[in-house]
């Protein structure tokens, strides 16, 4: 870290393309910037994005006469490569999206929004210094990947093709896990409509001859330390261990066969010929079934089951019966079904079995007698039907993730993350006679709210040294946690991505896709762990939180809420302390610490709170001003578009972008209703178990501290609604101006923020 | 050789199921059936019908040879296609309707139907004089329900009947025939022949 002052030379660079020159008076922009800003070097242009304008921006900032370009124009979404390639530190004011088109024009109150955008800007400029790279030197560039099934021999091959050095680790003593044994795969690729041949030997043979990947045969990781580019771990093979380093992580450990009680009623291990999908592929591929004319497959609708097959074993009773029907055209092959589910390109799976005379038919099957009588209640038929004369009922079961090592015995440290609820409650607390939140009751309180499930069976994956425990997340039915919804192979512990049937149930063919997925992740945080820069979805970010430990109460916040695990207490001083590669630069920390001692070099407390009375600086004392916080994942780049779309909007709206909901510290709020807001509003990504939050927990925390924003507004005398937060996805342009406009005439009702003017 | 059909006396019978599929026409095609109803709900005359081709084919899958062919459903079908333009699958619905009736007339099903009558002496009439008689085919099909009846039916007609005559659709004397009977005897021997054969 140097620690030279940075000497600010900011530029204002005011364009009057794209139509903003006619909406606005930008001679009175100029005389704002120059006056009350205090910027004196101030531009304009016709456009800055090109031409003779970028080439201005350009030679001010290479002659060093600027080293903070404050460019007010378009969204500071568009022309980011443009910009970020003039080499200085870039501001934007957006006065095009959300300014000029979707306020009327040359309006005053337009020309207040457009103001007060760039006053923000500029603010926000004197406050900011360029990031700086926290640690130099080379990190781990070599991938572990954990599990030699289908998923992690694909994953492996993938890396070794990029060049890097790959290590698999394999509990048994056999490459290939369970795709290894079948005989046949559901259709890859066009026209989607015979079973393929299994890619597993080819693939084996491929991991086999590369050079760059070596098979650690019965072995499990036993400790895991560190953080992407430096991840310390311990394999232990038999009674040997060994220590290696690893850049990044790919965890494809795969599933076992789903079992329950349900399956007894059909019968399976107790009538002959009553089998499951799992032992007839391996009939198929033993070549096993002759003789068997008619043969019955049955997909049960039972909920519990179709968590773990989510689609899955409609394609396997396809193939298994269209591998029935080729073998012997005389074979007759029916599937039952409650809920059939063949989407994407198994619709063409599906017809072609119609094709091939497979009878597809909706039911529930009651029971199934000693000489295989399978009895469905046809639902279309409204009666019970008997099928008799079965020689073969295949039934279907399901895929149990193994995000746990069932073979060990459940972890001492930390159980409670196995069932880790996505937005921990945190109860009250008093540390030095400050209320705080009680880091080791939280967990187990969510878990009690949530109906008290009982933790997984077996003992950690990577047995991570992670204050947050030593599980990879967990999250519903026992899936490896990761953003599903987004982003499939980011969990909450960087450079550890999850691929394959962990994290969803899936068919092999899909897991391989899921293991390049997943190796392209990680191969690029390895790379940017090596430039000290952030990973998804910051990527390349130098920007990094500094602790100013000196007013640091020791309350935990940060360690506790910092949803990736970077922050340990330091065993010594039990001061936090950051594991710098697992860091995402979310900012939740920042937004947890109470006494606002968290800072990046580019964003920060202060710097926010002072863009904040920015925005309401020339507010007369009879016009309204709402503070919008909007995520700049999804909610401000949905604002973005509502401007795109020409959508009219509350005038009123001071709105600042943050890295996540979750770096919003109370600070702002409070200076916000000090200033004379009248409302606020926090606009983020869908936070819960099916969170689309961008930090994962960012969201749902943000919602959590708000709630506690009540009690302070009644004690200023203040309405509670005028606090409010609200989830967007990035597709909700429409919604997003609604709900604004919807806040905007609800305030005006309320009436004004009786300190305006104070 | 056509194969035998079953003959078990089980309600729900797996293998008429596949002997549908092997032997009637467009009965392969049937699998690909989604039960979607489109067949049912655009038949003019769905209403008149028992079951309606959705619901038979789903008998047939379920092996209820009984019920499937002693349905009214393909009997009453008027052969428009209306199913057939309509179903997304591609389900040669009236194929197998004419398919079925065929079955069911083979089978000794059909009797209980009274359209199997009017069938009959149409193809008579078809088969014989490689036309139709507007005379001959109702008098036998009315005829066919006893002499009351006969009579009865062939009365309530009687007003349609002299209309006919008098726009010159019916005549007096021998039925017209076509020119070479011979050689549609022929044909139909040959017809004959080609289905035996597969
Ligand atoms: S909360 Fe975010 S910014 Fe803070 S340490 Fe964790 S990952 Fe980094
Ligand atoms: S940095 Fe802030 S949040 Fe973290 S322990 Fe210190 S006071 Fe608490
Ligand atoms: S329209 Fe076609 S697919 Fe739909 S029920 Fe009728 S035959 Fe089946
Ligand atoms: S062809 Fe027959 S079954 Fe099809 S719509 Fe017409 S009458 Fe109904």
């Amino acid at each position: 870290m140097s620690e030279e002052t940075f000497e600010h030379k900011p530029g204002a660079y005011l364009c009057g393309g794209c139509g903003i020159k006619d909406a606005l008076d930008m001679d009175a922009l100029e005389q704002a910037v120059s006056g009350g800003m205090m910027v004196s070097n101030v531009k304009q242009s016709d456009s800055f994005c090109s031409g003779e304008g970028y080439e201005t921006i350009k030679k001010d900032i290479e002659s060093g006469e600027v080293n903070q370009a404050i460019i007010a124009g378009c969204s500071p979404r568009v022309m980011v490569q443009e910009f970020n390639a003039l080499g200085g530190q870039i501001f934007r004011a957006n006065l095009r999206e959300q300014v000029i088109w979707q306020q009327p024009a040359n309006h005053e109150d337009t020309q207040a929004l457009a103001t007060d955008n760039l006053r923000m800007a500029t603010t926000q400029a004197r406050k900011a210094e360029p990031p700086q790279a926290h640690w130099d030197g080379v990190t781990s560039l070599k991938l572990l990947v954990v599990g030699g099934g289908i998923t992690g021999l694909k994953a492996a091959r993938e890396a070794s093709k990029t060049g890097a050095e790959v290590v698999i680790v394999e509990k048994t003593d056999k490459l290939g896990g369970w795709a290894a044994k079948w005989s046949k795969f559901i259709p890859e690729t066009a026209p989607y409509r015979e079973p393929q041949d299994n890619p597993v030997p080819a693939l084996i043979k491929e991991v086999e001859e590369d050079d760059n990947i070596t098979v650690m045969f019965n072995t499990i990781v036993e400790r895991t330390e560190g953080g992407p580019g430096e991840f310390s771990c311990r394999l232990q093979t038999g009674s040997d261990t060994k220590w290696d380093v690893f850049g990044a992580v790919v965890l494809a450990t795969g599933w076992r066969p789903y079992e329950s009680e349900a399956q007894e009623k059909f019968g399976i291990g107790k009538t002959d010929g009553v089998i499951t999908d799992i032992e007839m592929e391996e009939k198929l591929a033993a070549g096993e079934l002759d003789g068997v004319k008619n043969i019955v497959f049955i997909i049960p609708g039972d909920t519990d089951r179709m968590v773990y097959s989510s689609g899955v074993s409609d394609k396997v009773a396809i193939k298994q019966a269209m591998q029935m029907v080729e073998n012997d055209s005389d074979v007759m092959a029916y599937i039952i079904h409650e809920h059939f589910r063949s989407h994407g390109t198994a619709e063409e799976f599906y017809r072609s079995a119609q094709e091939k005379g497979i009878i597809f038919q909706r039911g529930e099957v009651k029971k199934i007698d000693s000489d295989r009588t399978v009895t469905v209640d046809d639902e279309l038929l409204e009666q019970e039907i008997p099928m008799s004369g079965i020689d073969l009922v295949v039934i279907s079961t399901g895929m149990v993730p193994n995000s746990t090592n069932i073979d060990l015995e459940p972890s001492e440290k930390n159980p409670e993350t196995l069932c880790d609820d996505i937005n921990p409650k945190a109860p009250i607390f008093t540390v030095n006679g400050e209320e705080v939140e009680d880091p080791d009751a939280d967990i187990k309180s969510c878990r009690e709210k949530a109906g008290e499930e009982p933790p997984l069976p077996g003992g950690p994956l990577l047995n991570l040294q992670y204050r947050q425990g030593p599980h990879v997340p967990i999250l519903a039915n026992g899936f490896a946690d990761s953003h599903y919804i987004c982003f499939p192979y980011e969990t909450r512990r960087t450079g550890i991505y999850t691929a394959g049937p962990v994290r969803r149930a899936m068919t092999a063919t899909e897991a391989m896709d899921d293991a390049m997925g997943a190796t392209l992740k990680a191969i690029q945080a390895m790379r940017e762990a090596n430039e000290a820069k952030a990973v998804h979805p910051r990527a390349g970010d130098l920007s990094f939180p500094e602790f100013g430990l000196n007013i640091c109460t020791k309350c935990r916040r940060c360690t506790v809420e910092c949803p990736f695990g970077a922050i340990d207490e330091d065993p010594e001083t039990d001061y936090p302390m950051i594991n710098p590669t697992r860091c995402r630069r979310c900012g939740t920390c920042m937004g947890a610490c109470p006494v606002s001692t968290i800072s990046f070099k580019n964003y920060n407390p202060q710097q926010v709170s002072d863009m904040v009375s920015a925005g309401t600086e020339d507010c007369p004392p009879d016009k309204p001003r709402i503070l919008v916080l909007a995520c700049e994942n999804d909610a401000y780049p949905a604002m973005d578009m509502a401007g795109i779309a020409r959508r009219e909007a509350n005038p009123y709206m001071r709105v600042i972008p943050v890295r996540c909901l979750g770096s919003v510290t109370l600070l702002w709020v409070k200076t916000a209703l000090e200033k004379g807001y009248d409302g606020i509003m926090l606009l983020g990504c869908k936070s819960g178990d099916d969170y689309q939050c961008h930090f994962v927990k960012g969201s749902g925390l943000a919602q959590e501290r708000m709630g506690k924003v009540g009690e302070t507004l009644q004690s200023m005398m203040m309405e509670e609604e005028r606090v409010q937060v609200n989830e967007i996805a990035i597709a909700d342009s429409e919604r997003v101006t609604e709900i604004l406009n919807t806040f905007g005439k609800q305030i005006e009702e309320i009436g004004l923020n009786p300190f305006k003017g104070f | 050789m056509t194969a035998p059909i079953p003959t078990s006396k089980r309600k729900y019978d797996l293998n008429f199921a596949r002997w549908v599929r092997d032997n009637v026409a467009g009965g392969d095609k049937m699998n690909m059936c989604m039960q979607c109803g489109t067949c049912s709900g655009s038949c003019p005359i769905g209403t008149e019908m028992e079951d309606g081709p959705r619901k038979l084919f789903m008998m047939i899958r379920a092996g209820m040879k009984e019920e499937v062919l002693s349905s009214n459903s393909m009997w009453e079908c008027t052969s428009c296609y209306r199913c057939v333009v309509r179903c997304p699958r591609g389900v040669p619905v009236t194929y197998l309707m004419q398919g079925l009736a065929a079955l069911a007339a083979k089978e000794g099903y059909a009797p209980k139907v009274e359209n199997n009558y009017f069938s009959k002496f149409f193809w008579m009439s078809a088969s014989k004089l490689g036309k139709t008689d507007e005379r001959l085919v109702p008098t036998a099909y009315y005829f066919s329900f006893g002499f009351v009846e006969g009579i009865k039916r062939s009365l309530a007609n009687l007003k349609i009947a002299l209309n006919m005559f008098k726009a010159g659709r019916m005549h007096i004397g021998m039925p017209h025939k076509i020119r070479d009977t011979k050689g549609l005897q022929a044909i139909l021997a040959k017809a004959r022949e080609i289905e035996d054969r597969s």
